[in-house]
């Protein structure tokens, strides 16, 4: 299996930075990859696998550093010259086109590669579709069928059929079997293993380290941008890994304050078996003054739970607030219960972000800042004026439009808006991505005023040293389902990473 | 809607049940609603279910229909082109002027429709490298061109005759281009468009560059990470868009055969769209087809011939044919939505 080391290199990057505003991407990493392996890249989120693999399919150019392709410097200015290169790389977020059948997804690659003024050769298309799809066992379905039609699994195999058809030198593939079913994962690493023994280079990018083990011949640890150490697959363990995503002295530090707990308190939510699409007889409590933190991979179903307890999804089980049971799937409800959501997706569902500072703060109680139907301008203000001092955010003046403001100083404003409702329950999904640092520390400092005063948070993150910094107690998420929870001295990355990887 | 994910077996095919190739289930609601409204007409009029009438609709929608063909790729391709009534205007006006400069026929041609390209090609280059969207550019374009036209003629109607200049012969063959019968009986503009909606249902059912628009405008990403270039394709409709419009613009004229620059074509953008949209072709990019595009422009051909026939009030057939392009649109959204495609 580690024969592999002494084979050719087909890509080797070496230095490679990539900053976007106000983040470094990347920063110098050196990584190689040898034609008949598997080599897996790992890291958390936001270690730069990600943008990694877009400059390797020609989507982003580095600011600095060198790729060689075959020994040779190379730039690859484009998807375009990524794919003559023999690079395909098959997107977690699908690059699929809904409206075409799965034929013609497949043969996508061809009808680029041939001239414009031919014609389909569909019997041709049907016919190599088929085959790419019998090769990952899925006969039963009819090349004709519309993308539209098939369920979220078979796309991803959809995707996988059509980068495998390529013959691609270097396959890159980055999360690939988020939505398959254990049958058809297996499938899957049986083709990339065939592969292998062809003399492909495969990059494989997961967060699931017992596949990560099973498949890889090296792997690479990612951190912060930065490739933190290749080692071949042999005596790796499970732990040995986590050590090395999460840093071995840079956890994050747990302030002492967090050891004490306020079990004392009563309890403001209480969710009983309550399961829904992802998510399987989830049952927890949070009490007043708490802030109580939830991880998870990404596909273990913490990424629908916000969205879920505020009822933008129907779900059944019980969620009370303050004893009152809550009805399912009615936001407006949500609201007058006292829950209050700040969603992940700030420059989508979250703000308004054409619309001016003072606005966003009352647009989630408007009807206490209105006469009939009647803005109270002045009011509006004086309210808004309150919030921006109380959340120290950084803003010209009042009329300011959402957009122009930074995102640290966007997710205060977000944060204000939920404050204005006087809500009992906080919940906050994802609350400093994409946010510097500096801001960051102000979001945790103003959640604990927040707590101090008595709101019951719940604060839904990808990002381990935020839990670890901020909550109380933690709750991993797994497929679905809650794993036990962490509490004082026990929470830590380590652990965290553990619970959502265990297998 | 949430990303829940589909679990289970795909909804049955709808395809598998419909005669294969031609009538997809997305055409065969318009189609229907063609028959229904003539059949209703072959009883409610005496002179509609005649040749002579047929055929009249079979002219009178072929200048609409030769540019829905053009609007279908543009559509298709997840654009839209305001300018084509101004493009319309200028492309004809131009052919007109320069055959009454004395110009052969075919330079004359030649220069309205490389008018009507050079119109398409700025449309294209301003949507995609400009960065633009495709409403504004060609808003702005449906302006300027019109602009372009007055200017040209300096408003005054352009008629082309012999006592204007123009070379009786090149005129002869001219005039039957727009006014003509093949075979004594079928219009030329029927002609004209039998042949171009054959030609582009070909481009887009079974060559490449029609994949490419369908590719490019049911998922721009898709198309590129495969190595479709985005623009050229998009830049390709808007050109085939100018030329067809410029086409149908020099019909026009010689059909009249007088236009001016301020009346001709003014907002028969809107027909085009409206005919293209009804066919099926989603303003969202990614659907259409070359058969839906005829049945639209034949209902709005058909409603607009029944309603004179039935001596409605224009005022009142300007109405409905609002009416029918909202009930025919949202009739098929839903149906989409039953669905779930």
């Amino acid at each position: 299996m580690n024969a592999s080391n002494s084979q050719t290199e087909i890509v080797r990057i070496a230095g490679v930075t990539k900053r976007f505003p106000g983040v470094l991407a990347l920063d110098r990493i050196n990584i190689a990859f040898a034609a008949g392996e598997v080599h897996a890249v790992i890291g958390e989120n936001g270690a730069g696998k990600s943008t990694l693999m877009n400059i390797l399919a020609g989507d982003l150019q580095p600011n600095d550093g060198q790729i060689f392709i075959d020994g040779a410097p190379s730039v690859i200015a484009s998807p375009l010259v990524s794919r003559s290169h023999g690079i395909t790389v098959v997107y977690q977020e699908l690059a699929l086109c809904p409206t075409l059948s799965i034929a013609e997804n497949i043969m996508m690659p061809d009808m680029a590669a041939r001239s414009v003024a031919t014609f389909v050769p569909r019997d041709l298309m049907r016919r190599e579709a088929r085959e790419a799809l019998a090769r990952l066992g899925m006969d039963h379905l009819d090349p004709d069928t519309k993308l539209s039609r098939l369920s979220v699994a078979e796309a991803q195999l959809v995707e996988i059929a059509r980068a495998i058809r390529q013959k691609a030198r270097l396959l890159v593939l980055d999360e690939p079997n988020s939505a398959l079913s254990t049958r058809e994962s297996e499938k899957l690493f049986e083709i990339v293993r065939q592969l292998r023994g062809e003399g492909v280079a495969v990059i494989y990018v997961s967060h699931h380290l017992d596949e990560v083990l099973d498949l890889a011949d090296r792997i690479t640890v990612m951190r912060d941008g930065r490739t933190i150490e290749t080692m071949s697959n042999d005596n790796v363990s499970q732990d040995r890994l986590i050590r090395a995503m999460v840093g071995r002295d840079l956890g994050a530090a747990r302030p002492w304050t967090l050891q004490q707990n306020s079990a004392a308190h009563p309890v403001v939510l209480a969710v009983d078996d309550l399961t829904a699409p992802g998510l399987d007889q989830v049952s927890f409590t949070v009490r007043a003054g708490e802030i109580l933190g939830i991880g998870g991979l990404p596909d273990s179903g913490k990424d629908r739970l916000g969205d879920v307890l505020f009822g933008l999804i129907p779900r059944s089980g019980k969620v009370t607030i303050d004893g009152k049971e809550l009805p399912a799937a009615a936001p407006s409800a949500s609201i007058r219960y006292g829950m209050a959501y700040v969603p992940a997706d700030r420059r989508g569902a979250g703000a308004l972000l054409t619309m001016s500072v003072a606005d966003n703060v009352v647009s989630a109680a408007l009807k206490n800042f209105s006469v009939s139907g009647f803005l109270r301008r002045a009011q509006i203000k004086r309210e808004a004026r309150a919030q921006v001092a109380r959340l120290d955010a950084r803003i010209s003046h009042l009329g300011q439009k959402l957009a122009t403001l930074s995102g640290g100083n966007q997710q205060k404003i977000i944060l204000g808006r939920s404050l204005v409702t006087n809500p009992r329950l906080l919940v906050l999904h994802e609350p400093t991505r994409g946010i510097d640092v500096g801001a960051k520390a102000e979001i945790y400092q103003i959640l604990r005023q927040i707590a101090g005063e008595g709101v019951a948070i719940i604060m839904i993150s990808s990002e381990m040293p935020e839990l670890v910094m901020n909550a109380e107690r933690v709750l991993v998420m797994r497929s679905g389902r809650l794993s036990e929870e962490l509490r004082g001295t026990d929470v830590n990355e380590e652990a965290i990473l553990a619970r959502a990887m265990a297998s | 809607m949430t990303d829940t994910v589909r679990t289970g077996a795909r909804a049955p095919a709808m395809d598998r049940f419909s005669l294969p190739g031609l009538l997809r289930a997305r055409e065969t609601g318009v189609f229907l609603a063609l028959v229904v409204l003539c059949l209703f007409l072959t009883f409610a009029t005496d002179g509609f279910l005649t040749s002579v009438n047929l055929l009249n609709v079979g002219r009178q929608i072929s200048l609409l229909g030769i540019m829905a063909v053009g609007m279908t790729f543009v559509l298709i391709s997840g654009e839209v082109d305001l300018s084509v009534g101004s493009n319309y205007a200028l492309s004809g006006l131009a052919t007109g002027m320069l055959i009454i400069a004395g110009w052969g026929l075919v330079p004359a041609l030649a220069v309205g429709l490389l008018t009507g390209m050079t119109i398409g090609l700025i449309n294209g280059v301003l949507s995609t490298y400009g960065r633009l969207p495709s409403l504004i550019a060609t808003l702005g374009m449906l302006s300027v061109v019109r602009g372009s036209a007055l200017i040209l003629t300096n408003g005054q109607p352009v008629t082309v005759n012999v006592r204007n200049g123009a070379d009786p012969g090149v005129l002869e063959i001219f005039s039957f281009i727009g006014q003509g019968y093949l075979f004594g009986i079928v219009p030329m503009q029927l002609v004209f468009f039998i042949l171009i909606a054959a030609l582009a249902w070909v481009v887009l059912s079974c060559t490449n560059f029609g994949f490419r628009v369908f590719a490019v405008g049911g998922s721009a990403k898709a198309a590129r990470v495969s190595g479709i270039s985005i623009n050229s394709v998009k830049i390709w409709a808007f050109v085939l868009m100018g030329a067809l419009a410029a086409f149908a613009g020099i019909l026009s004229l010689a059909f009249l055969p007088s236009g001016q620059a301020g009346r001709t074509g003014l907002g028969l953008e809107l027909d085009v769209i409206a005919a293209t949209i009804v066919g099926g072709a989603s303003l969202s990019g990614g659907e259409g087809t070359i058969l839906g595009t005829i049945l639209g422009v034949l209902i709005i051909g058909v409603m607009r011939n029944g309603l004179v026939l039935m001596g409605v009030n224009p005022f009142v057939q300007e109405l409905m044919i609002g009416l029918v392009i909202i009930i025919a649109v949202g009739i098929d959204k839903w149906s989409t939505r039953r669905r779930g495609a």
